[in-house]
């Protein structure tokens, strides 16, 4: 299976009930909208802190379900899935960058990428080494994630998120720690690994966004 | 590379708290267990010592006194007195003894000597019987009496008249092989017979013959009409229910010998162990409770964790994986344990009761016991733990 499309129909937080027709809802491209997004495409959702972009990205990655409408993975419902199908997901479709990075403190840079390079096995010891190098971090593979550095852990936790198989990739202010030089290279890293894997990328910002040619742009 | 996820997930298991299980749980299946292999070799006395019937059955008679035996008034049971003993909670049903209504008498050859005693004859139902014994029927055209013979008359004539007359002392497999001829008369006829003892019972405190052959000979040889019976065979649902000898001494009857005290006896054992088996139980069930709160409150304290690796796409049963090896590990050993100790107190008290002349029983069953229960608390752990997980998802 290859996903194509993810679809919004009609989806507005649960939050929001009642106050569809004020601001931030009013305004929105895609709450209470039918929006298609589409395997190869570059996506940025840009919006105000509170509009709900964390929790639009926790509804397409399965996390959270309190939302009306519905959200359609090649036209079926997402609500639909099994947890298997979701593990499934997780694994070869749909990688996330959570805004909140999740490293497990106690585990090294090199540990809480290859906590998830094991199950999919993507790449070798020597291209993680490569990536982290390539943003500056690869002598910090063996300290442990509590000691990095914000920007440090933003880029541990975006090696970690490329270490998939995926359609798409979801990053959740993914540059919203780092300077305008290590966006540029985060950037390029991001559209390298998507386009080798034809994926599409949806990433949003709160103004200070990543770097990427954008095929489409919607303000939440 | 797997014990990263091990790493973080051991993260708040509280060896203390696991400890604290496995010791409870450990104390109280032990206790159950050796409580059940307690009272299954201590009762192979009441259930082993008769092939034919377990000690469920007794036999029920009249009290005999001078009075009645002089007026010459009826010792049987009527149709009524039957009924009434049926009706009672405590009994399954109620057989009739059928006692011979003509004359026996039995010859052996033994030694070189030959002897010759009257005898009588009763039967009872052969449903009354746990085990038929073999060839326990009678062929009116190949004439062979199998009978059962009380134990106690082999103790007399072993322990009272063998020993004092200088004749051998016989065991039962040697009974069998005896020749026996019986000889049948009344009613104006008389035949000889061959006999075989097949069997002694103790609870069948009588000479007893197939309820076939008693039919046939009472109609061919008995003379005046078939008396009412005297003794009555009662399978009782609740051997030594305190209400039985009640009712029994309200109504003058009598049950046979040392089975009441044995039914009372193992009354006594199996509350008993009852009692012992319930503390044990409790106490079980009491660690279970333990171990499934100390699940819950490592599973919610690694919550965030366990969620994470969810996040990543670690599956509910992959994460729980590691959670279920410890459940089960930690079940294992208390398994073990608690069979070792059963084993080690039946090895203590085995020696006491052989001397006793109790053979003590297998503890396979007790031991497929423990594996029942263990397995099934098992699984409930392993349920919960799955069900939390999918929660977290």
């Amino acid at each position: 299976m290859r996903l194509d499309t993810i679809q919004l129909r009609d989806v507005l937080p649960c939050v929001f009930r009642g106050a569809e027709t004020e601001p931030p809802v009013s305004r929105s491209e895609i709450w209470l909208r039918d929006v298609t997004l589409s395997r190869g495409g570059v996506y940025m959702i840009e919006a105000e802190s509170g509009t709900g972009k964390s929790s639009l990205c926790s509804y397409i990655y399965g996390n959270r379900g309190d939302y009306e409408g519905s959200i359609l993975f090649n036209g079926r419902d997402i609500r639909s899935f099994s947890v298997k199908e979701w593990c499934d997901l997780r694994c070869r479709h749909i990688a996330l960058l959570p805004q909140e990075m999740r490293l497990f403190p106690e585990l090294t840079a090199m540990e809480n990428i290859e906590i998830k390079n094991r199950l999919t096995s993507c790449k070798s010891r020597e291209a993680i080494l490569a990536m982290l190098d390539r943003l500056e971090i690869a002598h910090k593979a063996d300290v442990v994630a509590s000691r990095l550095s914000i920007g440090q852990q933003q880029r541990v936790a975006i090696v970690r998120a490329l270490c998939q198989p995926f359609d798409f990739i979801l990053l959740d202010e993914p540059v919203s720690h780092l300077d305008a030089r290590n966006n540029g290279v985060v950037a390029s890293l991001v559209a390298e690994e998507a386009s080798s894997r034809g994926a599409g990328v949806i990433a949003t910002s709160v103004g200070y966004a990543i770097s990427l040619d954008v095929t489409g742009k919607y303000s939440l | 590379m797997k014990n990263m996820v091990w790493r973080l997930l051991r993260r708040n298991i509280s060896a203390g708290q696991l400890a604290g299980y496995a010791l409870a749980n450990f104390v109280g299946l032990a206790i159950v267990l050796t409580a059940l292999q307690f009272y299954r070799d201590v009762t192979t006395v009441w259930d082993d010592d008769d092939s034919f019937m377990t000690r469920d059955y007794t036999v029920v008679s009249h009290k005999v006194t001078g009075l009645g035996s002089l007026t010459g008034s009826s010792d049987g049971f009527s149709e009524g007195d039957i009924a009434g003993l049926g009706a009672q909670p405590w009994v399954r049903r109620v057989g009739a003894f059928t006692a011979s209504a003509y004359n026996v008498s039995a010859s052996v050859e033994m030694g070189g000597r030959g002897m010759s005693t009257a005898l009588f004859f009763e039967s009872i139902p052969d449903e009354f019987f746990d085990a038929l014994p073999s060839d326990w029927t009678f062929d009116p055209s190949n004439p062979v009496i199998p009978v059962i013979l009380s134990k106690d008359y082999l103790s007399l004539y072993n322990f009272g008249f063998a020993s004092s007359r200088g004749l051998p002392q016989l065991s039962e497999a040697m009974i069998g092989m005896v020749p026996l001829r019986v000889s049948v008369s009344g009613n104006g006829r008389q035949q000889w017979f061959p006999a075989r003892i097949v069997g002694f019972s103790s609870r069948l405190n009588t000479i007893a013959v197939p309820q076939q052959f008693m039919d046939w000979a009472n109609a061919r040889f008995g003379e005046g009409p078939v008396a009412e019976p005297s003794r009555l065979i009662v399978e009782l649902s609740r051997p030594g229910d305190p209400a039985i000898k009640e009712y029994m001494d309200s109504h003058g009857y009598e049950m046979s010998g040392d089975n009441a005290d044995n039914g009372k006896a193992s009354y006594f054992l199996t509350v008993v162990t009852g009692v012992v088996v319930a503390v044990g139980a409790v106490i079980s069930l009491l660690s279970f409770f333990i171990l499934m709160l100390s699940i819950y409150l490592l599973l919610q304290k690694n919550r965030d964790k366990l969620h994470d690796l969810m996040l990543l796409g670690y599956s509910p049963a992959a994460v729980s994986r590691y959670y279920a090896i410890i459940v089960v590990a930690v079940n294992a050993v208390v398994l073990a344990l608690s069979i070792t100790a059963m084993l080690v107190g039946r090895a203590a008290w085995q020696s006491p009761l052989s001397r006793l002349g109790i053979d003590v029983s297998s503890p396979w069953m007790t031991i497929l016991t423990g594996i029942v229960i263990m397995t099934v608390i098992t699984a409930v752990n392993l349920a919960a733990i799955r069900r939390a997980m999918r929660r977290y998802f």
